[in-house]
């Protein structure tokens, strides 16, 4: 007979995650994954399985625990406000009732129709560099990219978009571990898309609705401050503008990173555009921006072993668990390989709203860029983020063949 | 109108659960359940459904 004997926690592996030089890809991680199942941090438990990960990621004992994100970092004020009041941080009917109202924003139909000024974007932007021979990805394309698809999909005019940009990148460094030291800028960026939310909201107001996701929040807020308060509806214009553009500034960055160590798949993504689909899954497999998804027990519960208190804080390594020999035993980087789904949209209830403009937006990106930057290396030295938490290049200079 | 869905592809993230209450919900042990043949006055939570799914399990005919 085989007994499993429950262990305790302080016996777990460590991982100091708070420490800006820990990495979430460093062998350390891949020691304790092979350890054991989960690994204590300085916020509660990182899960660093895929099988454990897949399912603790819907299991009703956990509620979305990033709410908690602020007071984790001892921070207060304006980005810690919303956060604690944003659509992210809800749960049960509340959650339910304004992810309803949000849902048809981001609609994969929307997204369909959408695909070809993502096609016309990418291009126009790559114009600017490609007869020359090196650009710096994040600044010249990667930012005005990102911004400029929320623009197109929330219709906001383009030309905000530099503003738009420097906001959420300032607000992005609340989900890093430097948030407290980070305050000022956050809040001071958090404070400007505030008021042009407001300003939006005031000007679309003005004019005749119409069917876009701005008329319809102003119509719902409107007929009834039930289905949506003033409140709720500004957070909402916050989040949609925020959320979608630091996110995938990011992670087309990291994808950019990933091809520049395989030089053989970008020759492949240029002959066969089709596999641009395939590229993103793959690119956020192995390298998501968003590294971990936070749960918090509702409940005292036992998991494997572990006795896990009500409170406890659990980071899901998605990064981990996706280069999990134990789920893929075909480690290497390979956009043709048929692979289990990755976490880097979360999961569960609170599963990225807006996934299917990111999935179809760097679709578009990857295949049109692999076209164009033949034989693209890197350009100089590239600066990055903490590689925890929301990671992401701040420059990445590359290289590449001038179009003729 | 019938629905199907695809428990191949279906990752239990419950966003049908949340779309279209009338018609989708989590059992006791976990399992999703899930309303085969659709009156027409629910016909638009369905297609709210099929729309949301992150894994695009749900197929409508009819």
């Amino acid at each position: 007979m085989t007994m499993t004997l429950a262990t305790r926690v302080e016996d777990l592996p460590f991982l100091d995650v708070k420490d800006p030089a820990f990495s979430i890809r460093s062998p350390e991680v891949a020691d304790a994954r092979e350890q054991s199942w989960c690994a204590r941090t300085p916020y509660g438990i990182a899960v660093l399985r895929y099988d454990e990960v897949q399912k603790l990621m819907r299991d009703p004992r956990l509620r979305q625990g990033s709410y908690a994100w602020p007071a984790m970092n001892d921070a207060t004020g304006k980005f810690a406000d919303w956060w604690s009041r944003m659509l992210l941080s809800q749960e049960g009917s509340d959650h339910a009732r304004l992810r309803r109202l949000a849902n048809p924003a981001f609609s994969p139909k929307l997204v369909t129709s959408l695909q070809p000024a993502f096609a016309v974007l990418a291009n126009e932007l790559i114009d600017t560099f490609a007869k020359k021979d090196s650009c710096e990805f994040m600044a010249d394309f990667a930012e005005p990219y990102a911004t400029r698809v929320i623009c197109t999909l929330l219709g906001l005019p383009h030309e905000v978009w530099r503003e738009l940009a420097d906001i959420a990148a300032d607000m992005g460094l609340a989900l890093g571990v430097t948030f407290k030291q980070d305050i000022p800028r956050i809040d001071a960026a958090t404070q400007k898309l505030f008021d042009y939310a407001a300003n939006l909201i005031a000007d679309r107001r003005a004019r005749d609705l119409g069917t876009d996701f701005l008329s319809l929040l102003i119509k719902t807020n409107q007929e009834d401050q039930q289905a949506l308060s003033d409140q709720e509806m500004v957070d909402m214009v916050v989040l949609a503008i925020f959320g979608g553009i630091d996110t995938t500034r990011n992670q087309l960055g990291l994808a950019i990173d990933m091809f520049l160590q395989h030089p053989a798949q970008w020759a492949l993504l240029a002959a066969q555009p089709e596999l641009g689909r395939a590229a993103v899954e793959e690119v956020m497999r192995v390298r998501p921006t968003i590294t971990w998804v936070t749960r918090e027990a509702v409940t005292d519960f036992s998991y494997e072993g572990i006795d896990i208190a009500k409170g406890t804080t659990l980071h899901l390594f998605s990064q981990a668990a996706c280069s999990d020999p134990r789920a893929f035993p075909d480690a290497g980087f390979d956009i043709t390989a048929e692979r289990k789904p990755h976490f880097g949209f979360g999961g569960g209830a609170h599963h990225c709203l807006g996934h299917f403009i990111a999935r179809g937006d760097m679709t578009e990106a990857l295949a049109i860029l692999a076209r164009r930057l033949k034989n693209m290396r890197l350009g100089g030295e590239p600066k990055w983020l903490p590689d925890s938490g929301n990671t992401g290049a701040i420059s990445l200079p590359i290289a590449f063949d001038p179009e003729v | 109108m019938r629905m199907c869905v695809d428990m191949k592809k279906c990752q239990y993230h419950g966003q049908c659960v949340i779309a279209a209450p009338d018609l989708f919900s989590f059992a006791e042990d976990g399992s999703l359940k899930w309303v085969e043949t659709i009156d027409d006055s629910l016909r638009q939570q369905a297609e709210d459904a099929a729309d949301v799914c992150p894994e695009q399990a749900i197929t409508l005919e009819g």
